[in-house]
């Protein structure tokens, strides 16, 4: 049922409104054209996913004709026969700018109009591809933000966090205006041009709305899992809004492009002074106390339409019903012309909204109306039904709830009901068809017919008679929820039945032409409930006003006389282009006309018969509300260094461990701040803050991207910002996966949120690979100062660039490679940061001090500050646990002291298993834990035998010793008893090592045995246990290497530290991640940037090393520490005098013990024994002495 | 003992061997990454398998690749593994290919095998101004060792496929030959490569198919 209802609004969005086809898949128009389609080389359907559209353009690169995503009409088009086509031919005018989905090869284009958001055929021939290049970035992100929209649905919640799609938009709009010298409000390009102030002013407001938009999107994500079909539709609707939002922007900077261009033609010179000056012009932000009220007020207004909007908002479906007549009801208004408009306020504003561009949302929304004029019954079957089943799942989801208001009751049934008239009209329209259809659907219709009208029944006894309560009591709630279950059931049946019937008769077209079916009822009654409340006034004027049936025609001039066949497909896509006009109208007019056109097209826009009027998008022109003024310069605070140090201190600490839930509590906010990330502006400026009528900095450095965006949204001052997020790459999640670096270093330092823990570290950790220190220190530089241009963030954004310095130079300078930017820092905080901020350049400076004496961080790292669970070792072993007293009898202690007196060695088979591990693991997690992160990147540790990483080398030197030990000692016994008491005890101490967690102690255990040298030694195997041989076999399979080391990945998942996991694979995963992933990407813009997802890939892995760092509580025997490494030492050093290698030098010995010969003749000997009897074994024996007895089986 | 045929897709595993630098983790992530993937990440169960046609038979490879862990004395474990073996130098390196003889005696050692399936790559292809290792001595280790000689580039990705469907092709004639190298059998026979062919030299690639009798010979005492 859900996925019936969904259906058609989904499909529509991917698909051109093409209804070319009798059968029942309209999905695919191309398909359809078989062999037409097969051939048609231009014909590119955009695809839906990012890589699909890459690889297209890539492919059109090759090809010769290019696919332009955006076309401009440069001759009016006026489909006189697209009445009579079966698809929908898009009117032109001049100017008109058409993004296009697909061409086909006869020259005819799939396109929306931006104007209106029309989807529809348009000819090629009359039409120029627009891609200025002031536009481009623009364009882009238009093209982007359609492709976003148009694969959404309302599962997709997290790709609306934070509105990042939107910025690219903004991003476009700030590039055309810096291209065109407008980006200062008070530029004196547009002071002087009236017109373009104007244009710019329109584009601002765009914004605005847009941005508004987004966040009533994401607000109605977020609540939307509680509630149920109703929001998602107004989820849908909201989408559509905000598509066609976008297009107006592009649309009205396209018009202010066309302006520009004009004034620049004539005036070529003074545009380029302009731009020159403009720099130096201050800015002087609106304080007009009377706009910023007027301001607040539309804000408040709004808020409170919204909420309105949520309880019970229309469904597109409702939308694309809307009134014909011009009745706009304030539910329709999503922004503040609603407000406005309710109040009355002025004639003129009601004037524009009628006049304004009709909107077309249903295009977007459903089945296009244009289409539906020539519908099939069946097509009109399934959206009648549709709607009818969502409304009443709408009307059932709330009678679920406790107390329901009667309003809202009193509106969904009023849907349902004249829904239900609409479907029982297919019905009829169907069975009035033949006689077929009149037996089958007569008895059904009248059932249908029966609930509908029991349904209203008990709607009306529940509702109207007890008027004077608000509230439905459940026990009635139920009676009504009964009722619309039954019409629910019904409608299924109905459906499939009619369904049926259209399948057996064929299906037909049908204009439906004016009302729905009169079941009868009166449904003004409800209305009286709805108007009972005021409260719900907003939410039902709309409906109860318009009359429901007389929207349901989409056509209102199209007789009723039913087209009886379809015309076929080829017919309209072998249409040849209509000819081109031969008096070609100028291209470029005068500014003047260009509004005078662009205001005309609106007025007259398409009204052609065939279009529903739909309520307008709303002109948002609000004013805007003056920038924060906010003036950096500090006066100089009293505020003692020694408090300030401290508590910039604290903040560094917190900062380095993400998670620690350390609390701050800033001076000046009450808000308790849990550290969140290291460039979390913190403020060594904090009381140097002026304090009157501005926000202080540290308000403005702790308030919430939401709060700031909320209070001061100022689409002229978000315009202001340069910005480079445009260069930016995300992924689905939208994580960052690529990037410029001045790109990456304002994400690093934005004003509006705190970019995620970890790709700051990433950032502090990885720079080196893809920048020079040098460069990273200009780069932040340039943020420092470009970010002047737009006060209001300007404060903020400073203190996070210094911040960001601030730590790279306490956690994270590295002398050898970062000197090199000391002068640049230091001549920035002598000059620049020292005049904006005085006491941060003081630190930066004694910062840059400091790094020089020091060879350490200044401020150590926590153990893990990359990983987001931050660790630290008494998290885990509080540290009162008591320390577990060494294993050791005192013989062996006394060995041991005889040892380092200089007696004979013990040897490895003298102590036990536990303690050997223990001793090991103590060394091992010693050499794990001195790793850093940045021995650890670009593959430092295999170049140059190992000098940049001594760390990494240390420790798998220490393995590789500890492997060749395991092997020694077994090898170095002649009897086979011997060796197989060796095998055991090794493998005793494997399982220790398990017992432990330490799986690099494991692996070189595991290797050791299935050495080639030592697995080849059969007789001394044959005298292991199978129990052993178990065991040993199952601590293998742990530390299998093959399916990528599977199972030692998912133990390492849930493993909590201590743990030592095996080096090896975090070092084969770090080289396979540089290895695997190129160092740049592209931009949709064709932009090389850096590829971060690499380096957060790299980051992770080292994070996860890092997770372990900690060191065991064990108890360090320093003198059986000593004989071990001297163990060690010596089963390494028997590789160094021979300069053979180690296993070779094994293999040699095995040889030795074990000749090849005797190996043969033994299995010879054993296959005669097994096929003889078990009494033969004793040849066994006998054949494989040496002279050595070999009974005792373990 | 003898299988006939093979059932209709097997599964390698490939294990590719060389000093750090040489840059076979690349060859492998070239050979494994697909193109279409945006991102490549080594630490999912498949980041190594793929799946590859020769000669119309489908084949499901293994990588084991070392690399990053050269220093470790874990290649045993690996080894064990493997079927087929890429023996990787760096054409910028003599001292890379020099290595490679001391892998190849480790191989069959481990595996107890003269003919064990191996490929010898040159790699870094496109760094010709930079080439340390005439091409001319490289084929002759190759012939040497009976093993086909490759030059390929995982930058240019040049021969990158050609090298593990040649490794490919050699082990499941191998297969369908007979051989059977299970661990039970560790030190149980030689095998004599005999009937020795050679034939095309390309100017870049240059391989040999070897042609195997599938005779295990026991020598008895």
């Amino acid at each position: 049922m859900a996925s019936q209802s969904s259906r058609p609004m989904r499909s529509s969005l991917q698909v051109a409104p093409l209804a070319i086809q009798k059968t029942d898949s309209t999905n695919e128009p191309y398909n359809d054209n078989g062999s037409d389609a097969g051939s048609t080389l231009a014909s590119t359907r955009r695809g839906s996913t990012q890589s699909e559209m890459t690889s297209q353009s890539e492919n059109l690169i090759d090809a010769p004709p290019i696919f332009h995503n955006f076309l401009q009409a440069v001759y009016p088009f006026h489909p006189e026969y697209a009445m009579a086509d079966s698809a929908v031919t898009l009117p032109l005018k001049e100017k008109d700018i058409v993004l296009v989905h697909s061409v086909h090869t006869n020259g005819w284009a799939d396109g929306t109009l931006l104007k209106d958001g029309t989807r529809g055929w348009l000819p090629t021939n009359y039409c120029v591809p627009y891609n200025p290049e002031e536009m481009r970035i623009l364009l882009g992100a238009l093209v982007n933000f359609w492709d976003l929209m148009r694969s959404a649905c309302i599962d997709d919640r997290e790709m609306f966090d934070g509105n990042k799609f939107m910025k690219g938009i903004v991003g476009g709009v700030r590039f055309l205006l810096e291209h065109t010298g407008c980006l200062q409000k008070d530029s004196s390009i547009l002071t002087r041009h009236i017109e373009l102030k104007e244009s710019r002013k329109l584009i601002n407001d765009e914004l605005r709305a847009l941005a508004q938009t987004g966040r009533r999107l994401d607000r109605k994500l977020k609540a939307s899992h509680r509630l149920l079909r109703a929001t998602e539709h107004q989820i849908n609707e909201l989408m559509h809004d905000l598509i066609l939002r976008a297009f107006k922007i592009v649309r009205r900077a396209a018009e202010f492009f066309d302006m520009i261009q004009n004034d620049k033609s004539l005036r070529l010179t003074s545009v380029m002074i302009m731009e020159t000056v403009m720099e130096e012009e201050d800015l002087t932000p609106t304080t007009d106390p009377a706009v910023l009220a007027r301001s607040s007020d539309a804000i408040d207004a709004r808020s409170r339409v919204d909420s309105n909007g949520s309880a019970a908002g229309p469904s597109p479906s409702e939308t694309s019903k809307a009134p014909t007549n011009g009745r706009l009801s304030p539910a329709y208004q999503p922004s503040t012309n609603a407000n406005r408009l309710s109040h009355g306020n002025s004639l003129e504003i009601a004037n524009r909204i009628s006049s304004a561009t009709i909107c077309h949302r249903v295009s977007l929304a459903g089945p296009s109306p244009l289409s539906q004029a020539h519908n099939l019954v069946s097509e009109r079957l399934t959206k009648s039904q549709d709607i009818l089943v969502s409304h009443l799942a709408c009307l059932m989801g709330r009678l679920q709830l406790e107390f329901v208001s009667r309003p809202q009751l009193a509106l969904g049934v009023k849907q349902a009901i004249t829904t239900g008239g609409d479907f029982l009209l297919v019905i009829d329209v169907v069975s009035a068809r033949n006689s077929l259809s009149i037996e089958t659907l007569a008895p059904l219709r009248a059932v249908m017919y029966d609930r509908i009208q029991d349904l209203y029944q008990t709607a009306r006894e529940v509702l109207i008679n007890n008027m004077e309560d608000a509230i439905v009591l459940p026990k009635e709630g139920r009676r009504l929820h009964v009722a619309a279950v039954g019409c629910v059931k019904l409608s299924g049946t109905c459906y499939d039945k009619t369904k049926w019937v259209i399948g057996q008769i064929g299906d037909f077209e049908f204009e439906f032409e004016d009302n729905s079916l009169d079941l009868g009822f009166d449904l003004s009654a409800f209305d009286a409930v709805l108007d009972a409340k005021d409260t719900y006034a907003a939410d039902s004027v709309s409906i109860a006003d318009s009359n429901m049936s007389e929207a349901l025609t989409m056509s209102t001039t199209v007789t009723t006389a039913s087209t009886p066949a379809p015309r076929p497909a080829n017919l309209e896509l072998n249409k040849p282009l209509p000819d081109v006009p031969l008096v070609s109208t100028p291209v470029v007019e005068t500014s003047q006309e260009a509004i005078e056109d662009s205001a005309s097209a609106e007025n007259t826009s398409p009204v052609s018969s065939l279009r529903p009027s739909l309520p307008p998008l709303s002109k948002l022109s609000t004013e805007i509300p003056p920038a924060q003024d906010y003036s950096p310069t500090s006066t100089e605070g009293s505020a003692t260094q020694d408090a300030e140090f401290h508590s910039f201190r604290a903040e560094s600490m917190t900062a380095s461990s993400s998670a620690s839930a350390t609390t701050y509590i800033s001076r000046t906010s009450e808000s308790s701040m849990v550290s969140q990330t290291s460039t979390r502006a913190t403020t060594p400026d904090l009381t140097h803050a002026p304090r009157d009528r501005y926000p202080s900095v540290s308000e403005l450095s702790l308030s919430d991207s939401t709060t700031v965006s909320e209070e001061s949204d100022d689409a002229e001052s978000k315009l202001l910002e340069k910005t480079y997020a445009h260069e930016l790459i995300f992924n689905k999640e939208g994580q960052v996966t690529g990037g410029s670096l001045p790109a990456l270093v304002e994400r690093l330092t934005t004003h509006e949120s705190t970019p995620d823990a970890m790709s700051v570290s990433t950032f502090y950790l990885t720079f080196r690979l893809f920048c020079t220190p040098l460069k990273l220190a200009e780069a932040l530089i340039d943020r420092f100062n470009y970010v002047g241009e737009a006060p209001h963030v300007a404060a903020p954004v400073r203190l996070r660039t210094y911040n960001v310095f601030k730590n790279w130079m306490e956690s994270h300078w590295q002398e050898e490679t970062d000197t090199e930017a000391l002068p640049v820092i230091k001549n920035f905080a002598e000059s620049r940061l020292k005049e904006v901020l005085p006491s941060a350049g003081k630190r930066l400076l004694d910062l840059a001090e400091k790094v020089v004496n020091s060879d350490g961080t200044l401020v150590p790292r926590l153990v893990s500050s990359i990983s987001k669970t931050s660790t630290s070792g008494s998290q885990f072993i509080p540290a009162e646990t008591p320390l577990p007293s060494p294993n050791l009898s005192r013989g062996q202690v006394q060995a041991l002291a005889n040892w380092k007196a200089g007696g004979v060695s013990p040897s490895i088979m003298d102590f036990d298993a536990l303690e050997i591990v223990r001793q090991i693991t103590i060394k091992q997690i010693g050499l794990f834990c001195s790793i850093t992160p940045t021995e650890l990147l670009g593959s430092k540790w295999t170049k140059n035998k190992g000098v940049g990483a001594p760390n990494v080398k240390a420790m798998s030197a220490f393995t590789t010793g500890l492997s060749n030990l395991v092997v020694d000692t077994i090898l170095q016994f002649d009897e086979i008893k011997k060796r197989a008491t060796a095998i055991k005890h090794w493998i005793k101490i494997g399982s220790q090592f398990l017992a432990l967690n330490n799986y690099d102690g494991l692996m070189a255990v595991t290797c050791a045995l299935n050495d080639s040298s030592i697995k080849r030694l059969r007789m001394t195997w044959d005298s292991i246990s199978s129990r052993r041989k178990e065991t040993l076999k199952s601590l293998q399979a742990i530390v299998e290497i093959s399916q990528n080391h599977k199972a030692l990945r998912a133990r390492l998942a849930d493993q909590v530290p201590p743990c030592l996991p095996y080096v090896g694979m975090f070092l084969t995963d770090l080289t396979f991640v540089d290895a695997g992933n190129p160092a740049k990407k592209t931009t949709d813009t064709g932009l090389t940037v850096i590829n971060f997802d690499k380096h957060m890939k790299t980051a992770k892995c080292i994070g996860e090393l890092q997770r372990f760092q900690i060191p065991y509580r064990l108890t360090e025997v320093p003198d059986f520490q000593e004989w071990l490494l001297s163990q060690i030492e010596r089963a390494r050093e028997i590789e160094k005098t021979d300069k053979t290698p180690a296993q070779v030098l094994h293999y040699r010995q095995s040889l030795l013990l074990e000749p090849k010969e005797v190996q043969q003749h033994l299995r010879t000997q054993m296959e005669v024994a097994s096929s003889g009897s078990n009494m033969f074994s004793w040849i066994r024996n006998n054949h494989s002495t040496h002279g050595l007895p070999t009974s005792a089986q373990v | 003992m003898t299988r006939y045929g093979s059932q209709p897709c097997r599964e390698f595993h490939i294990v590719v061997l060389g000093t750090g630098g040489v840059g076979k983790s690349c060859l492998t992530a070239q050979f494994v990454h697909n193109e279409w993937i945006e991102s490549y990440d080594p630490t999912i169960e498949d980041s190594y398998r793929t799946h590859v046609s020769v000669d119309g038979r489908q084949v499901i490879l293994e990588i084991l690749d070392t690399a990053g862990t050269e220093q470790f004395a874990m290649r045993d474990l690996y080894m064990k593994a493997g079927q087929g073996f890429l023996l990787c130098f760096s054409i910028t390196s003599q001292a890379s290919l020099d290595e490679l003889a001391t892998l190849r005696e480790e191989i069959i050692r481990i595996k107890d095998d003269e003919n064990i399936p191996i490929v010898m790559v040159g790699n870094k292809a496109d760094l010709l101004d930079q080439r340390a290792v005439d091409r001319a001595k490289a084929f002759t280790i190759s012939q040497q060792w009976n093993a086909p000689y490759y030059e390929a580039s995982a930058r240019t990705r040049t021969n990158v496929d050609e090298v593990f469907v040649d490794l490919c092709r050699q082990m499941l004639r191998r297969d369908d030959s007979g051989h059977d190298d299970d661990d039970a059998r560790n030190g149980g026979g030689y095998g004599y490569g005999q009937g020795k062919q050679e034939d095309c030299h390309g100017s870049v690639k240059k391989k040999r198919r070897r042609k195997r009798k599938g005779d295990h010979k026991c020598i008895i005492m």
